[in-house]
């Protein structure tokens, strides 16, 4: 594929995935936009003031620190475990990867509605910690298979150089493997803390009315399009910033 | 809108502290009057109440309803100490499912849940698994003054006796929309409805049940012509509706987003009052107007109800008492705030019946709902529903 | 001797794996017990199979199941191979277009679906641009416009998986093969495709379970009839409000385990030509 072509072939491929989501900032702004108009009749702020009326900015809060702390947990779990799996220390992985694997293969829902019970019975139900609990469930795994593929032999030589040329454990983690390893740890921050900030299921199950910023933003999207817009972009905030982030990790060179 | 609630929180005010004022003695009783000992029980109450938070969960996708709740009923509750929490959820079920999981965790204490607005198929199963506190609106003191007890509409809901177990809130009736320019003489009745979908193919059609708005129009139906012939008719009626009646929209949402985008002719709703929420939101035309079936519509009133496992029982009772003082009830009146008909007896308000009067007109709000079509008992809900599915839906 | 068994490399192995596994078993473990304590004690009633039986007899299981299916197959397939196109055409590209691409990863898919909504339906944007669109894509029968949107939306994110694999020392093997000699095909079979393997596989697994389970698409965009799995558990608890949560659970374990068997299944399969 020649160099000219190829980049209209990406930016095309860019662009088809990103601009029906600019729809949305319109959405937002547009108080009236009915069929069969391509600009919307009115703009407005309505949307902007009926969002952040209630609850909005405390679901906000309750997402982002449920977020942080399940992610961050969730990384602090997952590190040792994803050594080992990803520098293949093991001789029978099948097991652990089923493991880790079936989590994911059920609706967050599911998990949710299995666990409240057990959070009403200790007291637990509607606290950050059986949000974040029930979040972890299949946040870890999520975090734990990104992980492991960032450590690999790679790893190993440089950390085996690091440590015959005399530098502590302490020094060759910092100095060594989390720079070295820092974009597989950043893919899995943000994809463990959009999976935990964009929950619905058992945020809703076992939350008890805690407001969440999902479960907030549900009930208007089928009933008012322009606020579930506007909701849906101040959801999207920090998970763009994330992103951003991520990315421009990723592309340093190894 | 602002100046509108402005209006009404004032208005509520100062017509509360007047009446608080008014009191002397006692400075928690609401006001004055024929008051019977039962001020006395209450005042116990409202003192528990005070300092309390209660969680009242209520669906949230309506702006008119949450801006009520925060901005009128919310300032009154915290005169009398008492802060509403309003959690917000998609279905009233949720807020069963949430009582029932406590329930079945043993939990018969200290609930999450305080208060739930809710009527019908909700109430009637959580009334059939013991799960509401009992005995406890006819004893509300705004209740034995203003709410007429014998009145059926407000004693059965769906046919349930409500044996005080949920207080009266709303009332509402099914109305339908039309575009006055597109459609300047609507259907008149059903019959009229089944030949102007058979002279318009595809311009006609109703959500799906288990959506609460179409399981309406489907009673509606049934009430009319009885359940046989009502399933008859909408078989009949299928293949001219639109999308061949194969596809159906999955809640009023679509069908109003279908009607606003003059895809079909008619909406329909059970808040009496959605065509100038509709007309404000931009979604309908300013040329729709509201319009009845046969000259009747299906009526249910609307309650509140508090679990009995809740942890904040005393601040849900003054809440739900707040809900029916006239100067609240009068409040929501008002087309651009609720816009819906009240609970109250009209011949119980004696001097406060003056409020009831300044309401404004709108072309948006019906001023008559002609015939009262009283709801279908709360189980044949149900199977009505699941026989929509088997004879109508899946039939070829 | 205690210092030396926990020197030795599988105690420690096992060491640095158990909080993982722990928490799993603990919140995983937990949630299914849960699940199948709800589907056999409905509220009120004893220890009863009643629900299972009554779920396993209803007609409408099996449609939904069925389509359910078929869904998550198509979308899966479809989205692994728009992925690994993706992947190929944009491998070379700076941030700027990574970035862009990756703006659907985070927004949720009910979401998503919502814009499609917006775009697709009929009045929609789409519409209002081309003229009246060939096929109907919203709350059609075959599910097409739930097809479309898990494609949109997982697509980018197997794309990002594909791409963090070719990352380290691929672009070095690739110029290699190509200094070699090899033209793109043979490129492709013995550099590309060893490289994205082992992510396509497990991320369509992961894409596949997702869309197995998932409803929020569904509710926005599918048909009324058949519903998915999904939906069919959540109207459930929104029509029998009592038992509606037994059924609900007894569907949801099923579709779970459903969803298990078929991922084993495929690990199966995606090793067998490779033994690896």
């Amino acid at each position: 594929m020649t160099e000219p072509r190829g980049r209209l072939g990406a930016a095309l491929i860019a662009a088809l995935f990103s601009v029906p989501l600019l729809a949305l900032v319109t959405r937002a702004f547009a108080d009236s936009w009915r069929a069969p108009a391509l600009v919307p009749q009115e703009l407005g702020l309505r949307g902007v003031r009926i969002a952040f009326s209630g609850e909005t900015g405390t679901a906000f809060l309750n997402s982002l620190q449920v977020a942080t702390l399940t992610v961050a947990i969730a990384l602090i779990l997952a590190w040792p475990a994803a050594r080992v799996l990803g520098e293949r220390r093991l001789r029978h992985p099948a097991t652990v990867f089923i493991l880790l694997a079936a989590p994911l293969l059920v609706p967050s829902y599911a998990v949710g509605s299995g666990l409240t019970e057990w959070f009403i019975r200790l007291g637990l139900d509607g606290s950050t910690t059986a949000l974040v609990a029930a979040h972890l469930t299949f946040v870890l795994p999520y975090v734990t298979i990104v992980l492991l593929s960032g450590f690999g032999p790679g790893l190993t030589t440089l950390e085996e150089m690091a440590r015959v040329s005399g530098l502590s454990p302490l020094r060759r983690l910092a100095l060594v493997s989390l720079p070295a390893s820092a974009p597989t740890v950043a893919a899995a921050a943000l994809l463990g803390f959009l999976v935990s900030w964009s929950d619905y299921g058992s945020s809703l199950a076992v939350g008890g009315g805690r407001p969440m910023l999902p479960v907030v933003l549900l009930p208007f999207v089928g009933a008012d399009p322009q606020v579930a817009a506007t909701l849906a972009l101040l959801f999207l905030a920090p998970a763009l910033l994330f992103l951003v982030l991520t990315v421009r990790a990723g592309r340093r060179p190894l | 809108m602002r100046p509108s609630w402005c209006l009404a929180l004032v208005a509520v005010a100062a017509l509360m502290t007047g009446g608080l004022t008014a009191c002397g003695g006692s400075s928690t009783a609401p006001r004055s009057g024929n008051a019977p000992a039962s001020a006395d029980g209450f005042t116990a109450t409202l003192r528990a109440a005070r300092g309390q938070t209660v969680r009242w969960w209520l669906y949230g996708g309506d702006e008119k309803i949450n801006a009520y709740v925060d901005n009128v009923v919310a300032p009154a509750a915290r005169r009398l100490g008492v802060t509403i929490k309003r959690v917000p959820i998609t279905d009233t079920a949720d807020a069963v499912q949430r009582v029932v999981a406590e329930r079945r965790a043993g939990k018969t204490s200290g609930g999450a849940v305080d208060l739930i607005w809710i009527n019908g198929e909700n109430f009637a199963a959580g009334k059939r698994a013991r799960l509401w506190l009992m005995q406890w609106a006819a004893a509300l003191p705004n209740a034995r003054r203003y709410v007429d007890a014998s009145d059926p509409s407000i004693a059965r809901d769906f046919q349930v006796p409500v044996e005080g177990q949920e207080s009266p809130w709303q009332r509402a009736s099914f109305v339908y929309a039309h575009d006055s320019v597109k459609v300047p003489a609507p259907p008149r009745d059903l019959d009229a409805l089944f030949a102007y979908a058979k002279a318009h193919p595809g311009r006609v059609t109703y959500p799906a049940p288990p959506d609460f708005t179409g399981s309406a129009f489907v009673r509606q139906v049934v009430s009319v012509k009885g359940e046989n012939a009502a399933f008859a008719y909408l078989r009949r009626i299928k293949p001219y509706l639109y999308r061949g009646g194969v596809t159906y929209p999955k809640s009023e949402a679509e069908l109003s987003a279908l009607f606003g985008d003059g895809r079909v002719d008619f909406a329909m709703s059970y808040d009496s009052s959605f065509v100038g929420s509709a007309v404000r939101k931009g979604q309908f035309p300013a040329s729709a107007r509201p319009f009845l079936l046969g000259g009747e519509a299906l009526q249910n009133t609307s309650y509140v109800t508090i679990p009995a496992n809740a942890a904040r029982a005393a601040g849900a009772k003054v809440v739900a008492n707040l809900l029916l003082s006239p100067e609240l009830q009068a409040a929501k009146l008002d087309p651009a705030v609720l816009g819906n008909p009240t609970v109250l007896d009209p011949k119980r308000l004696g001097s406060k019946r003056a409020l009831f009067a300044a309401k404004r007109d709108s072309r948006y709000v019906l001023r008559d709902y002609g015939r009262t079509v009283a709801e279908l008992p709360a189980d044949k809900v149900a199977s009505l529903e699941q026989r929509w599915t088997r004879d109508v839906l899946r039939s070829p | 001797m205690s210092g030396a068994l926990l020197r030795h490399p599988r105690v420690r192995n096992y060491a640095r794996l158990a909080p993982v596994i722990l928490t799993i078993t603990l919140l995983f473990g937990g949630a299914l017990a849960g699940a199948v304590r709800t589907s056999v004690l409905p509220l009120g009633q004893d220890a009863t199979l009643a629900t299972w039986s009554s779920l396993l007899h209803a007609p409408e299981l099996v449609d939904a199941a069925l389509f359910t299916l078929r869904t998550a197959l198509i979308s899966t397939l479809l989205a692994a191979a728009v992925a690994v196109a993706i992947a190929l055409a944009v491998w070379r590209r700076g941030t700027w277009v990574r970035a862009l691409l990756a703006l659907a990863v985070p927004i949720p898919h009910l979401l998503v679906a919502t814009v499609a909504v917006l775009w697709l339906a009929p009045g929609g944007l789409a519409e209002r641009v081309l003229g009246a669109l060939p096929i109907t894509l919203v709350r059609d029968r075959a599910g097409l416009g739930v097809v479309l949107v898990y494609v949109y939306k997982e697509a980018p994110f197997l794309a990002l998986l594909l791409l963090a694999a070719m990352g380290q020392g691929y672009r070095e093997r690739e110029e290699a093969c190509a200094a070699l000699g090899a033209s793109a095909s043979q490129r492709l079979r013995w550099v590309t495709w060893p490289t994205i393997r082992g992510p396509l596989v497990v991320g369509s697994i992961i894409v596949f379970a997702y869309v197995l389970g998932a409803f929020e698409v569904p509710l926005a965009l599918g048909p009324s009839y058949p519903p998915t799995l999904a939906e069919y558990a959540f109207n459930a608890t929104r029509g029998d409000l009592i038992s509606g949560q037994s059924t609900a659970a007894a569907t949801l374990l099923l579709t779970s385990v459903a969803a298990m068997l078929l991922a084993v299944l495929a690990v199966r399969l995606a090793k067998d030509p490779q033994g690896d």
